[in-house]
């Protein structure tokens, strides 16, 4: 790709590499178009990806400090009947879609709320999990001795405490921020993408043209970072597109578990959390917020799957 | 082994001593009739303040002659561990009257046998799933199962538990009564305030065993359904993983050599799958069940608060609260154990299961 860009007339050989890449994602279409849940998945992902984007544009951003006592726990859709005693009906002319919560704000702006900020917060753990896997993964393998012992035997202490009781753990004593909170959750992540970093870079530096780089003088670090892991980074990508999911579900377990730092705060496992008091008189509560975590970790999870299977070589026709 | 649990108490110990004041530590073991001369005392004896501290408030106020280096104060916190001093909890209602090490065991048994139960699901679940998926590749069966995995891997476990409850307390209902009780185990020491006769004592902690042990086919029955939803919760999450695991390694072996020549000398198809590809195939789920019974040790949390369920993993999240460090420090301390214990099975069972495999 870089070499595309950078001379103006392309020649023989560089078409052919242009055709390959053609190909690489007509490939890609035509095992989208024989999995249409993939398909599914990836519209989904990059469907809440947009949302996020653009939810500012949607939804004032700061309607979520906004309580309205009188409109608490009501619901006003015609479209559902909960067909249970004492249901509220929200008075008024607005419709509230998905009813509204214990602070009487509307539930779906509170998950339009959401979302961005889940994504992000999974988005920031996965991608520093990333990099922390490449560069400590890296050196690790390509170092080896003493140094890939210390850090394998970093991992194997991390990853023997169980991720969620880690986290409970962290948050307890760092203190109940967002902030925090993310910390907690990349601690019990990273250990993973070393692990796998490790053992791609370990049958990487074995191939013929790695000792061809160290022949022609190539340095240390430039050999490991510059060809090593692009070669072998694919593998950590995948992977790190179906922890998107995984790290939503975990961060909110977390809030929902009751260490969200404010029980206003619009953040999927918290607004699950605040509806779990009214279970059984305002089911919305939980319902439409869970279902949004569901959707969205489901939809990374059908994505991250699509990708592997596109570069997966033994997948292959 | 041992090397992984050193560096799990240490990170332990850096964690709930490390990042928080001195006297925290003692919160534990405080009760409010002490002085500051006996608070002192004990301070000295947990290795948290030195000899020559002269005063509580000169420990309180972090004067650096009462202060023990960290490295001095791990060594005698793990003297402590060791021989099982864990101090008092501070959970509420509890507070200075039972030890952590009491509250712990008393609530573990509930958390074990939750997740060996959700285990034993997730296995009897998986197994089929990850055969069909395999053996139907791309077709109907295939495409279905790997919805179920995938949904299973994405689906919250805290709402699934919630919808199970809406629904079985809610909407479906046999003769205007729950199906299911959506909360709550049995109480061992409550048998007498349920409908099953008879009394059931307390040998293990657990009321399954416990009913079979005292012969008590209706709390036995009891607590069979109160294990229902949680087991159910805990298992969806947990399907997904295994199914895949057991999919690739059966289509694996179903390519390879020996599975031809099976089929060409004529077996069933029942018996090349069964007999000749499932034995060699199932070799990596076993390490993953294995991984998997440690993990929902430590997964349960969210099942256990959402359902109400006596064990550690709700009361982990009530010690986060209240700051009881001690309790944290012994649920991660014990499921690490257990965690690197399977981990060591696990390599032993896979020996004896596959004579390629020689240590």
């Amino acid at each position: 790709m870089t070499r595309e860009s950078s001379s103006s007339a392309p020649s023989k050989e560089e078409r052919k590499s242009s055709h390959g890449f053609r190909r690489e994602v007509r490939y890609g279409i035509h095992l989208l178009r024989k999995n249409p849940i993939v398909l599914l998945g990836s519209i989904v992902a990059l469907g809440s990806i947009v949302l996020s984007l653009s939810s500012g544009l949607v939804v004032d951003q700061n309607s979520w400090k906004t309580t309205h006592i009188a409109l608490r726990l009501c619901w006003n859709n015609p479209i559902v009947n909960w067909n249970l005693r004492n249901v509220y009906d929200c008075a008024g002319p607005t419709t509230y879609t998905l009813g509204t919560d214990n602070y009487g704000r509307d539930v779906f702006r509170m998950i339009i709320l959401a979302i961005p900020l889940d994504l992000r917060i999974s988005l920031e753990i996965v991608l520093s999990a990333v990099l922390i896997g490449t560069v400590f993964g890296g050196i690790a393998a390509y170092a080896g001795g003493t140094l890939d012992e210390l850090i394998l035997r970093l991992t194997d202490i991390f990853l023997a405490i169980p991720s969620l009781l880690l986290a409970i753990v962290l948050a307890t004593i760092l203190g109940r921020t967002l902030e925090n909170l993310t910390l907690s959750v990349l601690i019990t992540w990273w250990p993973t993408y070393v692990r796998l970093m490790r053992s791609q870079v370990l049958t990487e530096k074995e191939k013929p043209y790695v000792e061809a780089l160290r022949a022609v003088g190539a340095g240390r670090f430039r050999i490991l970072f510059r060809h090593i892991v692009p070669n072998s980074i694919y593998p950590i990508l995948v992977q790190g597109t179906l922890d998107i999911g995984s790290v939503i579900l975990t961060f909110s377990a977390l809030t929902f578990i009751g260490f969200s730092p404010s029980p206003l705060i619009p953040e999927l496992g918290n607004l699950v959390n605040q509806g779990i008091e009214f279970v059984f008189t305002a089911p919305w509560l939980i319902i439409f917020p869970g279902l949004t975590i569901f959707i969205v970790s489901l939809g990374f999870n059908l994505l991250g799957d699509g990708i592997r299977d596109i570069f997966d070589p033994r997948l292959r026709r | 082994m041992v090397f992984v649990l050193l560096g799990v108490t240490l990170i332990v110990f850096y964690l709930g001593r490390g990042l928080l004041p001195p006297e925290s530590a003692l919160a534990p073991y405080i009760t409010p009739r002490m002085n500051d001369g006996t608070k002192l005392q004990l301070a000295r004896s947990l290795g948290v303040a030195t000899i020559s501290c002269p005063s509580w408030s000169a420990l309180a106020s972090h004067e650096s002659v009462c202060l023990v280096p960290i490295w001095g104060q791990y060594l005698s916190w793990l003297g402590n561990v060791l021989a099982g001093n864990w101090g008092y909890s501070l959970l509420p209602g509890l507070s200075g009257t039972q030890t952590t090490w009491y509250v712990f065991w008393l609530r573990f048994p509930y958390t074990a046998e939750l997740a060996v139960a959700g285990t034993i699901l997730t296995a009897l679940v998986a197994i089929p799933l990850g055969i069909i998926s395999a053996t139907r590749n791309n077709r109907l069966p295939d495409h279905i199962s790997r919805f179920i995995s995938l949904g299973g891997y994405s689906v919250p476990a805290f709402w699934f538990g919630l919808i199970l409850q809406l629904l079985f307390v809610l909407y479906i209902r046999v003769g205007g009564n729950a199906l299911l009780p959506s909360n709550g185990v049995l109480d061992t020491s409550c048998a007498l305030c349920l409908s099953s006769p008879g009394q059931v004592t307390g040998y293990t902690g657990t009321p399954i065993l416990d009913a079979l042990l005292s012969l008590n086919p209706a709390y036995f029955w009891d607590s069979l359904v109160a294990l229902a939803l949680p087991t159910l919760t805990l298992a969806i999450t947990s399907i997904g993983a295994l199914t895949r695991i057991l999919r690739s390694s059966m289509m694996e072996v179903l390519k390879q050599d020996y599975i031809l020549l099976a089929r060409s000398k004529g077996l069933k198809e029942r018996v090349v799958i069964y007999r000749h590809a499932l034995k060699n195939a199932v070799l990596p789920s076993i390490t993953i069940t294995g991984l998997l019974f440690a993990l929902l040790l430590g997964g349960v949390v969210i099942v256990e608060v959402v359902f109400s369920w006596p064990g550690v993993g709700a009361a982990s999240v009530v010690a986060s609260t209240v700051v009881d460090v001690n309790f944290l420090e012994l649920y991660v301390l014990v499921t690490a154990f257990i965690i690197v214990l399977t981990n060591l099975l696990v390599d032993i069972i896979y020996a004896k299961l596959d004579p390629r495999i020689r240590y």
